[in-house]
């Protein structure tokens, strides 16, 4: 499918030697959303929660301390600028090297906490995001093969064979696990109970943008309609 | 046979998610055996046949891509040559040891990472440059990660 036709009209392009990256009202939105979004993040604290506790009548309160505070920082404005990075990319193994570094910095926003139920569904969610990698970038190298390109501007005009098709799942399959969305949703649906809100939600947010940005890319390259 | 709540509340269960995502993805890479595989003959990152430059007895077999340094271009091709107007100008270059060696040995080329002033090679750090960024940022913050979850774990640790 034509790029003009998803995203709109090419507004410019920032050419980095072959990876050549591409602004449409649709990426550039979406890459501004990001990038506010990572600053609203860098100047903010984060919240405190408040745990009753069982056969008590005391509460317990959860604080995030300062050494975690600014790791947590640290990684979310990488996994900020990343998911921004990954909206505007006009190559596919680009993007999903975006995607591949969206997924072990969410493995380290959450690894500095200290409830031992958290830490254990970012292991398996790292363990997702391990298996996950393999099919990421099979399908990119898979396409690479099929096609002979991996510009998104020369594979909008290609003729889409089988082994796209093949590649174009693979590579939705790789995105899925990293992301971590339906239906292997719940590691990540665990993650967020840790307290840190605002870095928390930034590994939220990176899913959702990234999901619309494969399916925008998934059009482009398998052209069905 | 269990109803599509039962099916739900299992998926729940982080410990599920790896197994049931390397079974899915199993599932997926067995029907690849059945897809036909079609390579496209004009790959842009173009590469001679593995034997042909060994068979020469070519010393940077396989990486030779010719040329002369800052005076002829050697072989590498780029998506875009308006945006990589220099392409392949310091692809020949070898620093004087590395000429040293090459003369006495056949199979420099296969060490050719490992050599002060071997082969440059222009597809990883001048067209594709932004990528091998990424890469070794994505490795940086592996790194990052698994230090401070060492230092903070171990050393650090505070009874809590």
């Amino acid at each position: 499918m034509d790029i003009a036709t998803l995203g709109g009209q090419i507004l410019g392009q920032i050419p980095l030697g072959d990876i050549v990256l591409y602004l449409t009202p649709f990426n550039l939105f979406m890459f501004a959303g990001a990038l506010i979004f990572t600053t609203l993040i860098a100047i903010s604290r984060t919240e405190t929660q408040i745990e009753a506790e069982f056969g008590s009548l005391k509460d317990k309160k959860v604080k995030v301390d300062l050494e975690e505070f600014k790791i947590r920082r640290f990684l979310a404005i990488v996994c900020g600028l990343a998911t921004a990075g990954a909206m505007i990319t006009g190559d596919l193994f680009n993007f999903t090297l975006f995607v591949a570094l969206i997924g072990i910095v969410n493995i380290g926003i959450v690894s500095a906490v200290k409830q031992v139920d958290v830490l254990n569904a970012a292991y398996q969610y790292g363990l997702v995001a391990m298996i996950a990698s393999m099919p990421l970038f099979a399908g990119a190298a898979l396409i690479l093969g099929a096609t002979g390109t991996l510009s998104l501007f020369q594979l909008s005009q290609t003729v889409t064979t089988p082994m796209m098709y093949f590649a174009s799942l693979l590579l939705l399959m790789g995105i899925i696990g990293e992301t971590g969305v339906a239906p292997f949703y719940a590691t990540k649906a665990e993650m967020f109970r840790t307290p840190g809100s605002p870095f928390i939600l930034i590994i939220h947010l990176s899913s959702l943008l990234i999901i619309i940005r494969a399916i925008e890319i998934l059009l482009i390259i398998n052209k069905p309609f | 046979m269990k109803d599509i709540g039962q099916i739900w509340n299992d998926l729940a269960n982080p410990k599920r998610i790896p197994r049931l995502f390397s079974v899915v993805l199993g599932l997926i890479l067995i029907v690849g055996f059945f897809v036909p595989m079609a390579l496209n003959d004009h790959q842009i990152y173009p590469r001679p046949l593995p034997q042909e430059q060994i068979d020469q007895e070519n010393p940077l077999a396989p990486y030779d891509r010719g040329g002369v340094p800052l005076v002829e271009p050697g072989i590498v091709k780029a998506q875009y040559p308006q945006n990589s107007a220099k392409l392949g100008m310091v692809t020949g270059y070898l620093s004087p040891i590395a000429i040293g060696v090459k003369n006495t040995t056949r199979y420099y080329g296969t060490s050719i990472y490992s050599s002060p002033g071997g082969l440059i090679d222009e597809i990883l750090y001048y067209t594709r440059g932004f990528d091998t960024i990424l890469e070794s940022a994505i490795l940086m913050m592996a790194f990052v990660i698994a230090s401070w979850v060492a230092l903070n774990f171990t050393m650090r640790r505070r009874k809590d």
